[in-house]
C-alpha cells in the first residue's frame, strides 16, 4: 500500500532519539488502509489545530455493555478509513505477563481485522487496540474469546482491575498482588461486562506503598500491601552501605516523612511505632532493612482523574486487613463500598466524590468500619464540630 | 410469573422511558421489581437473557452507561433482521 497522504508536521516527530509513533502509524500504513488515513486525519488536525474525533455512541459486542469504545471521524468523506475506529480493550492478564506467543497471536488478530495499532497498556490497565469498524466487533470478539481473551471493562461500570508485577518480580511486595488481581477479576466479571454502576468503579492492587502501578493516583479502590512487625535491621549491612558511599542521614534518615529513624554514625535505629510504612528506606537499603511480622493490605478509597469536578487521591479506609486466598473479606468489603456509592451516588459521580459530600461518617457506618486516626486524610480546616443525636444519647 | 411475561412487563417499562429518560440497569430492577413484585435478581435474570439475544441493548452516552430497546440499525448490524 503506497504512501497517501504528504505528512510534513508529523514528519518532524519522528525526529529525535526515541521511538516514534508517527513512525509506528507509518508502519502499519504500508498494509492498513485505516492506518493510512490516520495519519492523513493527525496531519490535518496538527494543522487546523483541532482534534477530528467523535466519541461515544452505541457500539459493542451482543449481550455486553463495555469493552468497545466508539470513535468516529468527524471527516468520514475526506478519510473514508477511519470514518469508524472503535477502540477495542482486552483484559490483560494479571501483572502484564504475556508469552510472545500470545502477543503475536493478538496482534495477528488485530492484523486481521483492525488498524494493525495498539496501546500496551492504557490507563486502566487493559491492552488497548486501536481502530476497528463496528461490522468487525463479533468477528473480533468471536476470534479472542476463543482463545481464551475476554474485553474489558468501559463505561458505568467495574473497570479491568489492574496490579504491580508483585512478588513474582520484586522482593518488596507485601501481598500476593497478582494473586489478589487475578480473584477480584474473576468475581467481578459480571460487573465489568455488565454496566450496573453510576459511573466507573477502579480497582488497583500494589504490592507495597511505592504503588509501581499508581493505585493511589488512578482507583476508586487502591489496595496496598503493607505490614504490621518492625523493620529489622542488619547492622552489618548497614555499615557496608555506609562504607561504600551512602550518606545514611542525608539519604535515609532526613528522607524519612515521620522522623522515625536515627543513625549516630555506627548503628541504625528506628521508631516502629510512629513509622508509616511508606518503603522509602526498605527500598534504598534493601540489603539493610526488612519488614516483619503480619503482611496484609491497607484499603484506601477515592481517587481520581480529573474528569468531571477535578482529580482526588485515595485515602486511607481500612489501615489492614489480613488477606488470604480466596480474599472473602476483600470480596466482600469492596462489594459493600459500591453498594452504599451505588445506592447514594447520581450519574457520573465517582466514590471519592461522593464521600466529599456525604462525609466519611456515613460512609464508614455503612461498610462497618470503625474510625480512627489513620482514616485522618488532612487536619480540620475549621473548629466546629457537628453532633448527630444519637451521640448525645451514648 | 412466567420468564415471557416479565420479560413483556420488562420491555413495556423500557419503552415507556424511551425519550425521557436513560435508565439505569438499576432503574429497571427497582421499577419492575416493584411493579410486579418480582425479587430483583428474577427481574435482572429476565433482563439479562433479553439483553443477550438482543430484544434490549446497553447504551452510552454522556458518559453513562443505559439500557435501551435496540435501533433496527443495531439489530442489522448484529444479523439479528435482515
Amino acid at each position: 500500500m503506497g504512501k497517501k497522504y504528504d505528512t510534513p508536521l508529523l514528519d518532524e516527530l519522528e525526529k529525535g532519539p526515541w521511538p516514534s509513533f508517527v513512525t509506528e502509524i507509518k508502519k502499519s500504513a504500508t498494509h492498513s488502509n485505516m492506518a493510512n488515513d490516520e495519519l492523513g486525519l493527525v496531519e490535518k488536525s496538527y494543522r487546523d489545530k483541532r482534534g477530528y474525533w467523535k466519541h461515544g455512541g452505541i457500539v459493542g459486542v451482543l449481550g455486553y455493555g463495555g469493552g468497545v469504545i466508539g470513535r468516529y471521524s468527524a471527516l468520514p468523506d475526506e478519510f473514508p478509513g477511519v470514518a469508524h475506529f472503535h477502540t477495542v480493550r482486552i483484559n490483560q492478564p494479571s501483572g502484564f505477563f504475556y508469552t510472545t506467543k500470545a502477543l503475536r497471536e493478538i496482534c495477528n488478530i488485530w492484523d486481521k481485522y483492525g488498524s494493525g495499532l495498539t496501546n500496551v497498556h492504557g490507563s486502566t490497565g487493559d491492552l488497548v487496540l486501536l481502530g476497528t469498524t463496528t461490522e468487525a466487533l463479533e468477528p473480533i470478539f468471536a476470534e479472542y474469546s476463543s482463545r481464551g481473551w475476554d474485553l474489558g471493562g468501559s463505561g458505568s461500570a467495574m473497570r479491568t482491575p489492574s496490579c504491580c508485577i508483585g512478588a513474582a518480580r520484586c522482593e518488596w511486595s507485601n501481598i500476593d498482588a497478582m494473586g489478589i488481581c487475578n480473584e477480584m477479576t474473576q468475581r467481578f466479571q459480571d460487573e465489568m461486562h455488565r454496566p450496573a454502576y453510576p459511573y466507573k468503579f477502579k480497582i488497583k492492587v500494589a504490592g507495597c506503598a511505592c504503588d509501581c502501578v499508581a493505585a493511589i493516583a488512578r482507583s476508586d479502590c487502591s489496595i496496598i500491601g503493607t505490614w504490621k512487625g518492625d523493620i529489622a535491621i542488619d547492622q552489618a549491612a548497614v555499615k557496608d552501605y555506609a562504607g561504600k558511599g551512602m550518606d545514611i542521614n542525608a539519604e535515609i534518615v532526613e528522607m524519612c516523612p515521620t522522623s522515625c529513624m536515627s543513625y549516630d554514625g555506627k548503628e541504625l535505629s528506628i521508631d516502629n511505632g510512629e513509622c508509616s510504612r511508606c518503603m522509602h528506606c526498605i527500598t534504598k537499603m534493601t540489603k539493610a532493612l526488612k519488614t516483619t511480622g503480619e503482611k496484609g493490605i491497607t484499603i484506601l478509597i477515592g481517587s481520581k482523574a480529573p474528569i468531571v469536578v477535578g482529580s482526588l487521591l485515595s485515602w486511607v479506609v481500612v489501615p489492614f486487613m489480613k488477606i488470604e486466598p480466596p480474599y472473602d473479606d476483600l470480596y466482600e468489603m469492596i462489594s459493600k463500598i459500591i453498594e452504599w456509592w451505588d445506592d447514594n451516588a447520581k450519574p457520573r459521580e465517582r466514590i471519592g466524590e461522593l464521600i466529599e459530600v456525604k462525609g466519611m461518617r456515613p460512609f464508614l457506618e455503612a461498610i462497618g468500619v470503625p474510625p480512627s486516626p489513620a482514616q485522618v486524610f488532612e487536619p480540620r480546616k475549621d473548629p466546629f464540630f457537628f453532633w448527630s443525636d444519637d451521640d448525645f444519647k451514648k | 410469573m412466567e420468564t415471557a411475561e416479565l420479560q413483556d412487563k420488562i420491555f413495556a417499562f423500557v419503552e415507556a422511558a424511551k425519550g425521557k429518560k436513560k435508565l439505569k440497569e438499576k432503574d429497571i430492577l427497582k421499577g419492575v421489581s416493584a411493579d410486579t413484585g418480582e425479587e430483583k435478581d428474577t427481574v435482572k435474570k429476565a433482563m439479562r437473557a433479553m439483553i443477550d439475544v438482543g430484544k434490549l441493548m446497553y447504551s452510552y452516552g454522556g458518559g453513562a452507561s443505559s439500557v435501551e430497546i435496540p435501533s433496527e440499525e443495531y439489530l442489522r448490524e448484529k444479523g439479528l433482521i435482515k
